[in-house]
């Protein structure tokens, strides 16, 4: 075993890891504004994983050049599930949100394979296809744009959250909807918005996996269990939770790929949730 | 009156295999909700009366199943002993999950019961000792009650399953209404009140669990009798969990008829779609499926024993 | 109530489609197929059941420029040209579900024989339930090798075993070893972790002491429906073999061969079980880069240069589903033909006749699309006459390379690094 492979593999699973932090953080933001686990998340990734390949199939556009119109495009889908769906089970119980976003997801799988069939679809050679090579090292360049995606969606949305007038009246909703309805704050319009951001944060996420990954109706399933992990692990609702975790588990999966058992790669990741749950009940870095 | 209609329903479920003796698909089906219906209860007690939401029952189902197959294979043990080994193992697994977990609230409950329950199946595919991803065949037995077997003809399973749900049923409904499940709604509904009171939530929380996984194991091993053949796809996967804890949602959570109903609804609906509608490839089943469980849970968010219950109280309000 | 009910106006639908679609007319011959229509596997699903619909297309009709059997005639000959009847069933890779199916098509549908089930793990619960009621069970492509070791009298499958496929890695690299100074000494199997992976890396092991002059040095077992290889990669880098076997599903054979590229992985040959890396999808994905993965193929369109009749079904097959035929098809397209010449000499519609027939099916190769010596059955109901080949994709197309007299193509050895 030498160093210049220690090094890689650490390099792969911090680049992995940012691959899954991008996923999650459309999804710890929804949860932290509304207290709403999107179950469908998985088929956003899909959906806008299917509208860039189409592109690419239709007009030879490559996902990286598509990818400010699909993030638009998933804005509005996240829009359109809150108003049709999401909006009429807030009344409800946690049971019944789970419920809805579950039959959501189960409907958004059954309709990708109802439009496009049950074939593998990818995007060939694009532009972020290749590698960037340092040294020894490889560096695949999805994962590279995965660094510089997760790193500025984190930025722009603490900006967001923490700098503007939006991101105050946000907050508010989130803390004390009574409270943030009697100071004049339309909290249903607050939703909506969490909404459209998190489905577009998953929709830049779905851009550039693209380029490396095939689509296929099932294709979010692959990525969206350990994105559900990464939001409890960095704790729910915390945007760089979320990124923190999304690398930690990337790297302990790397690693516990190669040197435990590739089979059961996912399993440290699971005992280490379990692990920092147990000593910090509300992960990370939740809000206690 | 609400028990005249009881035993005369009970009545028409014990002669309907009479009516269905050349329509096997209907007789199992029959069979799956009555299978559905009990997993249903079980995740019902933990889930809908402790509120503890977990979607990892699909855990003590699997090991249920496992237990009792893989003492009858190596050890030669009779199926009725497995079941109760089945349970026990389960429930057993259910207090040592429970321990670590219930400290966990909300979300992060679930989650945990989540990548529990998915650990343990990535586990099962890479133990060779119980078959791995082959899974587990049973022999082919003499039939009869004794071996827990029924080749030619399944009307026994059918009564199997019939009296497993009606035991569990009454086991629910005498919980429902006693100290303890007081105390368990007491507990799912704020925690700090009941804890004040002098009720250590952890203790009756466990209790709720090893009740709730025992049944959920014994499930297990009645289909693994059913269906002779299990692998760690079929018992074990996080898809089956979810639908352990879809019924009981669906039908109502928290209710004696919760479970029973949601389980009267999905599995035809499921069933049927599959039938009518799969062979087109296209998955409209599924898209029915879906779209039918977004439907309910916008107009019946708590489920359909709402349905029931709403009807009821509109009627009781009607003057006259 | 029930107006403002959509859950109970759906059940009602669905109870009166069902019942209305039971009547059946009896000079037919009704054949069950069980085969995973939803789901994860789905589109090969859709792709195997398609073959079989257009084995019963060219039986029930006349298609006289094509040379097989029934083709010419409309029906099958011996039951006074009696049509078969296919009634395809879907179940969702479900054992349970395809055993409570298979009932529901012996029982309800009247269906004399079955055919399935993709799945092995289905074929094992629905075959049992054929067993249990007497009724002819045939498999073209559920692969489990303990599948015929069940003592069974009324299965039969005419696809060799994962056990036998595995066996031509090692004859096809022990002849290039002999044709060749650059010698070939170790081995990495890398597969997915579900029945059909596990039991090729087992059959693989357990073929080493008999070919000892190879040396396995890796058995990676991934986990199916994996986002990332990564370390999968980094371990075969570090392990360094000469050749790779690969058992693998379409989304990861596609994941590993630009996880290979990417990291410049790249032994003296991949070689795979299974379509996935000889595939459309993945010569789509991959362009150029496809090239030269061979694949331990059943069938190939370089076939007809011996049988022109394979052109003629490829053709058909295209033509109706707009789709290029590969094994697995191929495979339940031939299992169907061979069920049907069964029911023909039986000149019945009894399952027990149907099952004699099978047993004592003894099918030509020239009757098939196949590279196989015929269709024979043993003792188990396997088909002892199967043959299997090695295809690469060459230019971007998939070339029959080895059996070497036979080949269509010159083989491509070592694969040029890089690639």
């Amino acid at each position: 075993m030498s160093g210049d492979l220690l090094v890689q593999l650490f390099l792969s699973g911090i680049g992995m890891g940012f691959i899954f932090a991008l996923i999650a953080i459309g999804l710890t933001l929804i949860y932290g504004v509304m207290n709403v686990v999107n179950f469908a998340h998985g088929e956003f990734l899909m959906l806008s994983m299917y509208a860039s390949y189409l592109a690419f199939a239709t007009w030879g556009a490559d996902p990286v050049v598509t990818l400010p119109f699909v993030a638009v495009m998933m804005f509005v889908f996240g829009l359109l599930v809150y108003y049709l769906l999401v909006r009429r089970v807030m009344q409800g119980s946690m049971n019944s949100q789970i419920f809805a976003t579950f039959g959501l997801m189960v409907f958004m799988q059954a309709a990708a394979q109802f439009i496009m069939g049950a074939d593998y679809f990818a995007v060939r050679s694009g532009l972020l296809s290749g590698v960037l090579e340092v040294g020894p090292f490889t560096l695949p360049a999805p994962q590279l744009a995965a660094v510089v995606g997760a790193s500025t969606a984190t930025g722009a949305l603490y900006w967001l959250v923490f700098r503007t007038a939006t991101g105050r009246s946000l907050r508010a909703a989130s803390q004390d909807r009574q409270a943030a309805s009697t100071l004049g704050i339309n909290v249903d319009r607050m939703y909506a918005l969490a909404w459209g951001i998190g489905a577009a944060c998953v929709g830049i996420a779905g851009s550039l996996l693209s380029n490396f990954y095939p689509v296929f109706p099932r294709v979010g399933a692959m990525f969206v269990l350990i994105a559900y992990v990464a939001v409890a692990l960095g704790g729910f609702g915390s945007i760089h939770g979320a990124l923190v975790a999304g690398v930690i588990i990337g790297l302990l999966k790397v690693l516990a790929g190669f040197f435990i058992s590739s089979q059961l790669k996912f399993v440290p990741v699971y005992l280490l949730y379990l692990i920092v749950v147990l000593v910090r009940p509300r992960g990370l870095f939740g809000r206690l | 009156m609400k028990s005249l209609a009881l035993a005369g329903l009970l009545g028409v479920l014990l002669v309907v295999p009479l009516a269905l003796s050349d329509r096997p698909f209907e007789l199992r089906m029959m069979v799956v909700i009555f299978l559905y219906a009990m997993l249903g209860h079980g995740w019902n007690i933990l889930g809908g009366y402790a509120g503890q939401i977990s979607v990892g029952h699909g855990l003590f189902f699997g090991l249920g199943a496992y237990t009792s197959t893989v003492l009858s294979l190596k050890l030669g043990l009779n199926p009725w002993f497995g079941m109760a080994a089945g349970g026990a193992v389960a429930a057993a697994a259910g207090v040592l999950v429970g321990i670590p977990c219930f400290r966990l609230k909300g979300h992060y409950f679930v989650i945990a019961t989540l990548v529990v329950a998915e650990s343990a199946f990535q586990l099962f595919i890479a133990w060779d000792w119980v078959g791995g991803a082959m899974g587990l065949q049973l022999p082919v037995q003499e039939q009869g009650l004794l071996n827990l077997q029924f080749h030619r003809n399944k009307v026994p399973y059918y009564y199997i399953a019939l009296g497993l749900l009606a035991a569990v049923t009454a086991l629910v409904w005498w919980l429902e209404n006693s100290r303890f499940g007081y105390i368990l709604r007491a507990l799912r509904d704020d925690e700090e009140a009941a804890r004040s009171l002098g009720f250590s939530p952890a203790s009756y929380k466990l209790l709720a669990m090893a009740l709730s996984a025992g049944i959920v194991g014994i499930g297990g091993v009645f289909f693994a009798q059913y269906v002779l053949f299990i692998d760690p796809f079929s018992v074990l996967a996080l898809s089956f969990s979810v639908v352990i804890a879809l019924i009981p949602i669906l039908g109502g959570a928290g209710t004696v008829a919760g479970p029973i109903l949601g389980a009267i609804v999905l599995v035809p609906i499921s069933e049927y779609s599959r039938v009518l509608f799969s062979g087109t490839g296209r998955n409209v089943d599924l898209l029915i499926y879906g779209f039918l469980i977004m439907l309910i849970s916008v107009y019946r968010p708590d489920g359909l024993a709402g349905l029931f219950r709403a009807r009821r109280e509109r009627r009781e309000y009607v003057p006259g | 109530m029930y107006t403002r009910n959509p859950v109970g106006r759906f059940i009602v639908l669905f109870c009166l489609v069902f019942w209305l679609g039971l009547a059946h007319s009896a000079d037919e011959v009704r054949i069950g197929a069980l085969y995973p229509l939803s789901g994860q596997v789905a589109k090969s699903g859709e792709d195997t059941v398609n073959a079989i619909r257009l084995a019963v297309e060219i039986i029930n009709n006349k298609y006289p420029d094509l040379g097989i059997p029934f083709a010419a005639t409309e029906g099958l000959p011996a039951l006074g040209n009696a049509k078969i009847v296919l009634i395809v069933a879907d179940h969702q890779g479900s054992p349970e579900t395809g055993a409570a199916e298979a009932e529901r098509l012996i029982v309800q549908q009247k269906a004399v024989a079955l055919i399935g089930a993709f799945h092995s793990s289905v074929a094992a619960t629905s075959s049992q339930v054929a067993e249990r009621m007497g009724v002819p069970y045939i498999s073209g492509e559920s692969e489990a090798t303990t599948l015929t070791e069940r003592g069974f009298k009324w299965f039969f499958r005419t696809t060799p075993s994962s056990r036998t496929q595995a066996r031509d890695f090692f004859t096809f690299l022990r002849e290039l070893n002999k044709r060749s100074k650059d010698q070939i000494k170790t081995i990495a199997v890398v597969h997915e972790n579900t029945l059909w992976g596990q039991e090729f890396a087992k059959s693989v092991e357990g073929y080493m002491p008999e070919f000892s002059d190879f040396k396995l040095i890796a058995d990676i077992s991934y986990q199916q429906g994996t986002a990332d290889v990564t370390s999968e990669v980094l371990r075969l880098i570090a392990a360094k073999p000469d050749v790779v076997f690969h058992a693998s599903y379409d989304a990861e054979a596609i994941l590993f061969a630009r996880t290979y590229k990417q990291y410049k992985f790249s032994p003296r040959g991949v070689m795979a079980i299974g379509a996935a890396f000889g595939s459309s999808a993945f010569r789509e994905a991959l362009g150029p880069d496809a090239n030269f993965y061979l694949v331990r193929e059943h069938w190939s369109r370089d076939l007809a240069s011996k049988n022109p009749v394979v052109a003629q079904v490829a053709k058909l097959y295209r033509d109706r589903y707009g789709k290029d035929m590969d094994g697995t098809p191929a495979r339940a397209f031939v299992a169907m033909m061979t069920l049907a010449d069964a029911i023909n000499r039986a000149g019945s519609t009894d399952p027990k006749k149907i099952r004699d027939a099978l047993a004592a099916t003894n099918l030509a190769p020239d009757k098939l699309i196949m590279p196989w010596t015929g269709i024979r059955f043993d003792q188990t109901g396997q088909n002892d006459l199967t043959r299997g080949i090695f295809v690469q994709t060459l230019d971007g197309a998939p070339r029959m390379v080895w059996p070497f007299d036979q080949a269509a193509a010159k083989l491509v050895w070592p694969r040029p690094a890089g690639r």
